[in-house]
């Protein structure tokens, strides 16, 4: 089995509302990422998907529960300061929204360089520009592109310009939020592709926020299902979709539609009632890398 | 399924052509008066006629004539070398006051922007008792114990007190942008505080601070004249708008209309100027904005 690059355990994180209410936005999550996967998170809006991928990034800061990045705890002040820079160039963010996640005051070459910029990186092929120019080549974009401004740039173009920042430090740890839930369909298909092909050739691990489940089954290696914060499943792609065991995983996977209408009208709905969902349990292995919540399960 | 959007190749954008800025369309008249005024003050050398400081005891209180175009003051002074000679002292003090109450506005403000809670907190009610203290009251008391006035020490204390509700425009929007999620990013890549406020938050608050800045120019020539016609500005002997203004009391009297009216014209002017430029921009600026 490959090393294991990230390590979540019995991540927990609450927002406070006020100062006696608070949501429990990731309860008890625990899950591995190994070196050269891609890792899917599903699940609803709200369900905590995107609150882990910003506690695994120190966006946030997890209520209890610890990280480990390359053995290194990084929710640990002390640890994540002797490390820091290998923390913040080896892990790369891309949001969800690539109108508020570039700064629509710099231009393209300036985002794509600024990662190189704050850590006085030297760049390979000579210039910051020359870099931008690479980078923006790789991702699919014309270097025409480089002098322009977010806003002048379509939605695709632009999360393509982030995906090209995040890659300008080669990563090894690439978390991306819902990364084309803001794009059309045909030009989501182009951006999994793009990922598809990075990974392929970068070979960095991959942790993969979407709501999408036919995207998922495309792409990713392992899914987690993720439900009102817990982690409710999560196995190999393919057994996942083969042979479900949470019934709210099952509810989810009949939810996909079919596009051939005479077996859409047979499709059956299972309905999942949030009444029977057990907050307590944990994670139980059925089969091999097949772990489900069960209530009352050891772990 | 994998080559149905498979991307071929690049999509090569429209042939760049070297595409200019649009100039902004900025008041013309305003632009140009507001050059020749400065240009003026600070090549004053090349064309006055006179020296400012010199007292012609044969013509004082002298009526605008063909040798005298703006009169002459009370000592027998030039009243045209003195507008462009003291045009000087009172337009640098009118930047360069700007400059220190913008550059503390902009760090204090972001700072409370980016404080946790109860920083802000503190921070703001410090900048909402600084305003509320009239702030002429506190110019006199820091210009008291600063002591002999100069330039350097009238612009500071203009400065220092007139930062606070550019201070707190400047807050406001750094709590609404440090949320959004290029400054998270920046954050995650490691961009230090300074960074992060050069090239994150300014260019996202500059715009709604433009306007202010413009009107600060504004106050704080107002301020110097008001301080030099109180006597607690700069001395006598140093010329500038406002101290030409404190000598107005003796030339009311005697009738001698010219001496206060030339360099209030020239303050109301500039003033005009300055506003116009202000408006001006930040009608650009949203303008700017909402196309995007």
């Amino acid at each position: 089995m490959a090393e294991i690059l990230l390590d979540v355990q019995h991540l927990t994180h609450c927002f406070k509302l006020s100062r006696s209410a608070a949501i429990r936005a990731v309860d008890d999550v625990s899950f591995q990422l190994r070196r050269g996967e891609i890792l899917g998170l599903v699940g609803e809006s709200g369900s905590g998907k995107s609150t882990v991928a910003r506690c695994a990034l120190n966006v946030l800061k997890p209520t209890e529960g610890r990280i480990l990045y390359k053995g290194v705890d990084v929710c640990d002040p002390k640890q994540f300061r002797a490390n820091r820079r290998m923390l913040q160039t080896t892990r790369q963010l891309i949001f969800q929204d690539s109108t508020s996640s570039l700064n629509q005051h710099m231009t393209v070459a300036d985002i794509i360089a600024e990662p190189m910029a704050i850590h006085h990186i030297r760049p390979k092929r000579g210039t910051l520009r020359a870099e931008a120019e690479f980078q923006l080549k790789y991702v699919g974009l014309d270097p025409t592109y480089l002098d322009k401004y977010p806003p002048e740039l379509s939605g695709g173009m632009r999360q393509r310009v982030a995906i090209a920042r995040a890659l300008s430090m080669e990563p090894e740890l690439l978390v991306a939020d819902e990364p084309i839930a803001s794009l059309d369909v045909s030009i989501q298909a182009q951006i999994i592709n793009l990922f598809k092909h990075l990974q392929d050739e970068h070979g960095f691990s991959f942790l993969f926020i979407a709501h999408d489940l036919a995207v998922v089954r495309y792409l990713c290696d392992r899914v987690g299902v993720m439900y009102r914060g817990k982690l409710v499943e999560l196995a190999p792609t393919q057994a996942l979709f083969d042979d479900p065991h949470h019934p709210y995983t099952r509810s989810l996977l009949s939810a996909i539609p079919i596009p051939d209408p005479r077996r859409e009208r047979a499709r059956t709905l299972h309905s999942f009632d949030p009444a029977q969902f057990g907050r307590e349990g944990a994670l139980v292995e059925v089969a091999p890398d097949h772990y489900v919540l069960q209530r009352g399960g050891g772990a | 399924m994998e080559d149905r959007f498979a991307m071929v190749g690049i999509r090569s954008a429209p042939a760049a052509k070297p595409e200019r800025r649009r100039r902004r369309s900025l008041p013309l008249p305003s632009v140009l008066l507001l050059a020749v005024i400065v240009l003026g003050c600070l090549c004053c050398e090349l064309f006055i006629p006179k020296d400012p400081a010199y007292m012609d005891l044969f013509h004082y209180t002298q009526a605008p004539d063909s040798e005298f175009w703006f009169g002459t003051d009370t000592m027998g002074r030039d009243v045209f070398s003195m507008i462009w000679y003291g045009g000087r002292v009172s337009l640098c003090i009118g930047f360069l006051a700007t400059l220190i109450s913008t550059t503390i506005a902009v760090v204090f403000g972001s700072i409370s922007g980016l404080a946790p809670r109860w920083l802000d907190d503190l921070l703001m009610r410090f900048t909402e008792i600084v305003l509320s203290i009239p702030s002429l009251l506190l110019v006199v008391l820091i210009q008291a114990i600063l002591g002999k006035a100069n330039v350097l020490s009238i612009s500071l204390v203009i400065g220092v007190t007139g930062w606070t509700s550019i201070a707190k425009v400047v807050r406001t929007e750094v709590r609404r942008i440090r949320n959004s999620e290029h400054v998270i990013a920046a954050r995650c890549m490691g961009a230090g505080f300074f960074r992060i406020l050069w090239k994150h938050l300014a260019p996202n608050f500059f715009s709604s601070i433009m306007f202010m800045v413009v009107m600060n120019v504004r106050s704080a020539i107002v301020a110097e004249s008001t301080l030099s016609f109180m006597g607690i500005g700069l001395p006598l002997e140093v010329i500038s708008w406002g101290s030409m203004l404190s000598l107005s009391e003796k030339a009311l009297s005697s009738g001698a209309w010219w001496i206060i009216l030339t360099p209030g014209a020239f303050l109301v002017v500039t003033m005009l100027c300055i506003t116009n430029i202000g408006n001006a921009l930040r009608r650009n600026v949203s303008r700017k904005e909402s196309n995007l």
